[in-house]
This record gives C-alpha cells, structure tokens and sequence, in this order.
C-alpha cells in the first residue's frame, strides 16, 4: 500500500456516474411514458410530448413526481459513490477496483429493477400503479447494498477465473 | 478528486432538488388555476377536462375560475366537457351548482335527442346537488329516444336522493323495452344504488332476461341485495378520513338511509368542513337516516345559519326528517324568521 494518491483516480467517471444517474433517472420515466404512447397509443412525437406536460403536474397523473422519486434512490447511490469512491485520496488501485465494482453493481441492479417496474407499470396498469411508483424508492434504496455485494463478488470470481490479471483479488 | 469537488457536485445536487421543489410549487395548488383557467378555453376537449377535472380537486381554491367553468358546464359544445365542468362547479359553489341545474332543466324538453341526452349527463354530473332535478329526470324514461331514456337512468343513479323515488324510478327502467335502458338500470342496482325489497322482484325477473349482459349485471345486484350491513355502514365511516373519498362516503351513507343511524355521530362534525358539498352531503345523509340522527339535532340548527343557502335548505329538511319537537321548533322560528 502507498500513502501517495493515485494519478490515475477516475475523477471524470465519478463526475459522470454522479450526475448521469441523477439525470438520466429524473428523465428516464418521461422518455419512457413518452415511447410508450408513440408505440402503444399510436401517437406523434408532438402528440406523445403534448401529453407528457398535459398530465406533468396534473392530479392522478403526477408525471413530475413519478421523475422525481425514480430518481431519488439514484441520488442517494450517487452521494455514496462520491464519498466512497472520491473522499479518500490515498486509495491504492486495487481497492479503488473493488469499489467502482461494488458501485457498478448497485448501479446496474438498480437500473434493472427500475426499468422493470416503470415498463411493467405502463404495460399492466391497474388501480395500484401509484404504489408502484410510491414502493419503488424505497426498494432501489435496499439494493444499494445487495447490488454492492455482488459486484465485489462478482469482480471476485473473475479474478478467480482470470489469475493473471495483475491487481490482487 | 479533491474535497471542493465534492462539496462542489453536493452543492449541485441540492440546487437541483431545489430547482425542482420549486418547479412543483409553482405548478401546483392555488398558483396553477391562471393556467388552469386558459387550458380551459383551449379547443381541445382532453385538455378542457383535464384542467376542470384539476380545479374541481382543488376545491375553494379554484374559485377565480367559475366564471369560465360556468360558460363551458351552460355552454360548452361537447357533453363531457360540459359535464366535467359542471362536476367541479359543485366542488366549488352550490348555489352556482344550482344555477347550472336549472339551466338545464329546460333544456330535457328540447325537440333534439342530442340536447336532451346533455342535459341528462350533465345533470348525472352534478350528483347529488341535482336533486331538484329528479323529477323531471324520471320523466324523460318515457322519452321516445332510447339513449336519452338510458342517459337519465345513469343520472338518476349518480343523483341518489331522494332514495324512495329514484329506486322506483330505476326499478320501472328495468322493464324499459331497449336491453340498453335496462341493462343501465341494473348497473346502478349492481354497483351505485342499494337494494331494497321494492326493486327485488323485477330483479329476480331480470335474471332471465334474453340479453345475457342484463341478466348477469341482475344477478350481480341480486347479490348485493343484503350487502347494507353494519360492515358497509363502519366502511363508509373509514373513508369520511380519507380527504379525497369523503363526498362519495357522504353519498353512500345518503344512499343508505336508516340503515346508516350509526354513522349519525361522525356526521355530526362534518356539518362544519370547509367544503360547502361535504356540509350538504353530511345533512342529506342525515335526513335520510331519519329520527335515529336525533343526537345531529342541536349540530343541524346550528347549520340553519350556514353562509351557503343550499346547506341551510338540506339541514331544514333533515330537521323536519328528524322530527323531534326541537327541531320542528327550530324549523318553525325559522319560517316565520324568512316570512318577516
């Protein structure tokens, strides 16, 4: 171990993964409300959009909050990966490794998760589709730490399989 | 990265969720009705019902857009628009609710089905504050027009009250001749209207009507015939807490009659919510329970001096159902209070 920073720290990554999630979560639920009246309403682009900020705000609908909360546990990972990943300028490369792991597996498992209930909720609407997006957060938010795991075991098992890598497991 | 950055990129995020508070704010409550009232004037009808469906949940609040919504509910070329207007008038001013009723009651008696049929859905509308207007509504199930017969059955079953003539009502449109009248009928004895021992029989008839959707919507309200048990009454009660339920709860419990003298109590506080339907509903349903609301009494005279004229008419006549020599004494100082 060296108490030297690393040249190497990815501080560009960060800065994309930080507000990338952010901002691609917030808009994530209106692009794909918007995809979804093109293809299953047979809407224009012009329709799809007019529709979007008709019901933004409007009671029952709430587009805006729908954007909001997705994004919100994204937020949350976000401040974390700034922190664990940025705080400690010392980290050597190996551990730095297995932290961006972690934090790619939250985030792809995060993704995943999100991406199945928003279409899910679109394709299968019924009376509790509000909850969905209610109960979702708070989910995304407990597979933080599920998906941090299995990214770390995951980078594990490669360097099991792929020894030869160079950066201890 | 250094530490500047991070303070940096937090500092971002909570400009960001500023940002977006701020946006929400300003898009919702009070500070949309600007906005709301020119959507209103738009010439697309999913807009113009979108916005009045918005204003009607915003409830006092949207009170500088009646005068728009008044124009679209009298006066809008489409039938849904006029009649999402007319639904978000009641939320706000039920003597203007009123107005809207009258103003349509001539309009069931017009030469063309299409206006009559309007009048009938936008009445249905209304809900409960159309209630003058369920006389004339059980006239038109002998119009020549079927829809327009059709029309005023599912506005009579949105209206509710009062209870005896509209079960009457609805039960003669079970034996309309056009499968669509009665298949309406008993939509509204299967989902809306209570059962009662009147309508029972021509139910059971109904379960073997040639048209099979009639005749499985029959056997549904045959099943729910005996459903106005203590169960659906403390259900109802449950929902007077929930803001956005309330005046269905209101409405079912008027529907209810007698058989809803246990919610007479939690009644009794409703008679002084903010909301002037609420406080309407709250003496219809006490009306209709009867003289088992005895202990509503002293809250119903208090209610005779309401600032909105259509409650103070809906409490007098709860009074005078209630029937106790207080109330009547109350009901009696009060005409000779108007006479003067």
């Amino acid at each position: 171990m060296t108490d030297e920073p690393s040249p190497t720290r990815p501080t560009g990554l960060i800065f994309s993964l930080y507000w990338g999630s952010i901002l691609i979560n917030l808009t994530f639920p209106w692009g794909l409300l918007a995809i979804f009246e093109i293809s299953a309403h047979r809407r224009t682009a012009g329709e799809a959009f007019e529709h979007l900020s008709l019901h933004f705000f409007a009671p029952g609908y709430h587009y805006f909050l729908v954007g909001v909360l997705s994004a919100a546990p994204f937020a949350a990972w976000a401040v974390f990966l700034l922190f664990h990943l940025g705080w400690n300028d010392r980290l050597e490369s190996a551990q730095r490794s297995r932290r961006m792991a972690g934090m790619l597996g939250s985030l792809l498992l995060m993704l995943g998760v999100n991406f199945w209930a928003h279409l899910s909720a679109l394709m299968y609407p019924d009376a509790q589709d509000a909850l969905v997006y209610f109960f979702l957060p708070y989910v995304l938010i407990v597979l933080i730490p599920l998906g941090y795991g299995i990214g770390r075991v995951l980078l594990r098992f490669a360097k099991v399989i792929r020894p030869d890598d160079g950066e201890p497991a | 990265m250094t530490r500047i950055q991070i303070w940096l990129n937090l500092s971002g995020l909570g400009v960001l969720i500023a940002l977006l508070g701020f946006t929400y704010w300003l898009h919702t409550g009070p500070r949309a009705v600007p906005g709301l009232i020119t959507q209103l004037h738009d010439e697309d009808t999913t807009e113009q019902i979108l916005a009045a469906q918005w204003l009607a949940k915003l409830g006092p609040d949207a009170k500088p857009a009646l005068p728009s919504l008044i124009d679209l509910a009298l006066r809008g070329p489409d039938q849904e628009v006029s009649a999402a207007a007319a639904t978000a008038i009641r939320m706000l001013n039920l003597q203007v609710a009123r107005d809207v009723v009258a103003g349509y009651l001539p309009a069931l008696w017009d030469a063309d089905p299409a206006v009559r049929r309007k009048a009938c859905v936008v009445l249905g509308s209304l809900g409960p504050v159309a209630k003058p207007a369920v006389a004339s509504l059980i006239t038109m199930l002998d119009d020549t027009d079927e829809l327009v017969r059709e029309h005023a059955v599912g506005a009579l079953g949105t209206i509710g009250i009062p209870q005896t003539e509209i079960v009457a009502a609805l039960t003669k449109a079970l034996r309309d001749s056009a499968s669509v009248v009665r298949y309406r009928a008993a939509a509204q004895f299967a989902f809306h209207i209570p059962v009662t021992a009147t309508s029972l029989p021509t139910l059971m008839e109904l379960r073997n009507d040639p048209d099979k959707s009639v005749a499985s919507l029959a056997e549904v309200a045959f099943e729910h015939a005996h459903r106005t048990d203590r169960r659906d009454v403390s259900n109802l009660v449950s929902l007077l807490e929930r803001p956005g339920e309330k005046d269905y709860a209101l409405q079912q419990l008027a529907l209810l009659g007698p058989e809803a003298a246990d919610a007479a109590p939690v009644l009794i506080p409703v008679l002084k919510d903010h909301l002037a339907l609420n406080r309407y509903l709250a003496a219809e349903a006490l009306r209709a329970i009867g003289p088992a609301a005895e202990e509503a009494v002293a809250a119903l005279i208090a209610a005779l001096h309401d600032p909105d004229p259509i409650v103070v008419e809906s409490a007098a006549e709860a009074l005078e159902a209630i029937g106790t020599p207080e109330a009547l004494k109350a009901i009696a100082t009060r005409r000779k209070g108007t006479a003067s």
